[in-house]
């Protein structure tokens, strides 16, 4: 018997992040997971393209200019459009209390630089709930 | 001295090019794509000419080392087109009508007008489109007492705005009936806007980064101030939003131009959405 | 209804205050009146020790960004000095301010460049490169390098790798080669160090 499927689209990710390098190490490894993605180089540039652009997932740094990570967080989470979307935060920091400030803030998730792309990839596709192929 | 005129494909490489593109969209907000390379290649190419740059490599180094960022600027100015005309991007105008004007109305007293104020106004298309949209558009609009002000730094063009005589061009995008509404045909000149239109506008003169003009501009709800901060050095583009944000009502908004981005200019504005469009707005306390 | 026109006047000026009523100012519970006061004392290049100290203490993003504005315009030995501690804030947008403001100073911030790199703190020392990522002194990249040479931590590495793609000459590609070598087991950095090496190569 045939399945008939409806053509998917692509899960679609925003990154926000300030440094260049980082912003395309994530897409690599994003893109490889399938994955469209969008960058944002600061976190109220960030907040714009959230609401702006209809997306899976938010992967946000928490260090930025003109608006930090959990800044972006807490005004996504306030905004009625945009309160579900899964957020994976990264910190270059590595004490529990940032993780906690992170989870309040509203954060799905919490990583630390140098991000593993295992990891990443994995978080992702658990947060969209896409399969792994 | 002379260098020939290299093609942008050659003399910059796709590499140099990314990197000049990630350059400018961090700086500016503005991005190029691999179809504009050829158009910013060409400008780039200019600029290096008139330096006398003979590589790409130098020519970033000034750009991204000079301190007072005057060549920067100068490749801004070669990067942006500025065209003045009426519904110049319309989408904010919507935005305007379809979200902004309505929640201000929400809140307002009978009574207390709604100030919309137009700065760079240059020739007036902004202020007189402004008029015509919310007149056209808002259906509140008869029930509220809505101010439109002008300012530009330039008094030969506010005598202009104040004319309001305009040609062809600058009416393209106005549907015809608009035209018949609010225009007159003026012979061998054009269209010149009704005289109702024209005495509901105030213009002014001065400078924005002049805390003393600035002064008189408070309790404004709207300001729309599109493709004139782009052109500003750091330093005054940080001094007329500050400026501009003590003239701005709480709960006031700030429309920019399409090529401009309020992150990176300031973050003492929230962005909102209205229409699909992001405009900033001031916080209410 | 409708359409109602207004003219703007020019207000009088009223009497100066003078700079004691401006410092009183400065503490007024009203934000509006502490912005005026910011502008007015900002103009003073005496009154930069009070602004900076006013500054850790000021709550309101919209009368930071008036000092900040000002002091920068003022753009001295002193001012560096008021802002540099608060590169160690914990208020975020306190020290993104600081940082942006920092940026557009190089000759008055290179002094202190070698003591910020040499932080103990790492997250002091990875803002001392974001500072240094779009400050426009010609010694940037020779700091930059010699962060990704020498700095012990993976992220301040990663920090100044990053700023180096962008301002780096060729002859950095040894330093970034090197870094890939120190941090082999992290992929990201073998990726940045990739991605920087092309960039300042230019191909």
């Amino acid at each position: 018997m045939d399945m008939i499927t409806a053509p998917k689209r692509n899960p679609r990710v925003l990154v926000v992040e300030d440094g260049i390098t980082m912003r395309m190490f994530y897409r690599d490894v994003l893109e490889g997971a399938g994955f469209e993605v969008e960058e944002a180089v600061n976190g109220l540039e960030g907040v714009e393209r959230a609401m702006t652009g209809s997306f899976d997932l938010l992967v946000v740094d928490i260090n930025m200019p003109k608006m930090d990570g959990y800044q972006v967080i807490r005004t996504v989470r306030e905004d009625p459009a945009l309160w579900r979307v899964p957020v994976i935060t990264i910190s270059t920091e590595d004490k529990e209390q940032d993780a906690l400030k992170a989870y309040d803030a509203g954060a799905n998730f919490y990583m630390t630089k140098p991000v593993r792309p295992k990891d990443l990839e994995e978080m992702a596709r658990l947060l969209t709930g896409t399969a792994i192929k | 001295m002379t260098i020939p005129l290299a093609q942008p494909e050659t003399a910059i490489s796709d590499e140099e090019f990314a990197k000049f593109c990630e350059f400018f969209y961090r700086k500016t907000g503005i991005m190029f794509d691999a179809q504009k390379k050829y158009f910013a290649g060409r400008r780039i190419i200019d600029r290096m000419d008139k330096l006398s740059c003979p590589t790409f490599r130098e020519y970033f180094a000034t750009i991204r080392f000079e301190a007072s960022g005057a060549e920067m600027q100068r490749l801004v100015n070669q990067m942006t087109v500025n065209e003045t005309y009426f519904f110049r991007e319309d989408y904010q105008l919507k935005a305007l009508v379809a979200g902004i004007l309505p929640e201000l109305a929400a809140g307002r007293s009978r009574g207390k007008p709604i100030r919309l104020w137009s700065v760079p106004c240059s020739s007036g298309e902004e202020p007189y489109s402004l008029a015509i949209y919310v007149l056209e558009y808002w259906p509140d609009a008869d029930r509220h007492d809505i101010e439109i002000l002008g300012s530009d730094i330039d008094s030969a063009i506010l005598a202009d705005a104040a004319a309001g005589v305009y040609g062809e061009r600058s009416l393209q995008r106005l549907p015809p009936d608009l035209i018949r509404r609010y225009f007159s045909r003026v012979k061998d000149r054009g269209y010149r806007i009704s005289e109702d239109l024209r005495r509901s506008i105030d213009f002014s003169q001065g400078n924005v980064v002049d805390p003393q003009f600035m002064r008189r501009f408070r309790d404004i709800d709207v300001i729309f101030c599109r493709n004139m901060l782009i052109y500003f050095d750091d330093r005054s583009r940080r001094e007329t939003i500050e400026a501009m944000y003590d003239c701005l009502s709480p709960g006031g908004y700030i429309c920019l131009g399409h090529s401009e981005s309020m992150s990176r200019i300031s973050s003492l504005f929230q962005p909102r959405k209205h229409a699909d469009s992001i405009v900033y707005q001031k916080p209410a306390r | 209804m409708a359409l109602v026109r207004h003219t703007v006047v020019a207000t009088a000026d009223d009497v100066p205050p003078d700079r004691d009523d401006w410092l009183a100012d400065l503490t007024s519970d009203e934000a509006s009146i502490r912005r005026r006061a910011a502008r007015a004392l900002a103009e003073m290049p005496d009154a930069v020790p009070v602004l900076c100290a006013h500054l850790a203490n000021e709550q309101s993003l919209s009368v930071r960004s008036i000092i900040l504005t000002g002091l920068i315009v003022h753009k001295s030995a002193a001012v560096v000095n008021g802002i540099l501690p608060l590169l160690a804030s914990e208020d975020a947008n306190l020290r993104n301010s600081a940082i942006e403001a920092l940026q557009q100073m190089p000759d008055e911030v290179a002094p202190h460049v070698e003591t910020m790199l040499t932080h103990p703190e790492s997250d002091v020392r990875i803002f001392a490169v974001d500072v240094l990522a779009a400050l426009a002194h010609p010694k940037v990249p020779e700091w930059l390098r010699h962060v990704v040479t020498n700095d012990p931590h993976v992220n301040v590495c990663a920090a100044a790798l990053d700023a180096l793609a962008e301002a780096g000459e060729p002859d950095a590609i040894p330093a970034l080669e090197g870094l890939a070598e120190r941090f082999w087991d992290v992929a990201f950095i073998r990726f940045a160090v990739d991605a920087a090496v092309r960039r300042v190569r230019g191909r």
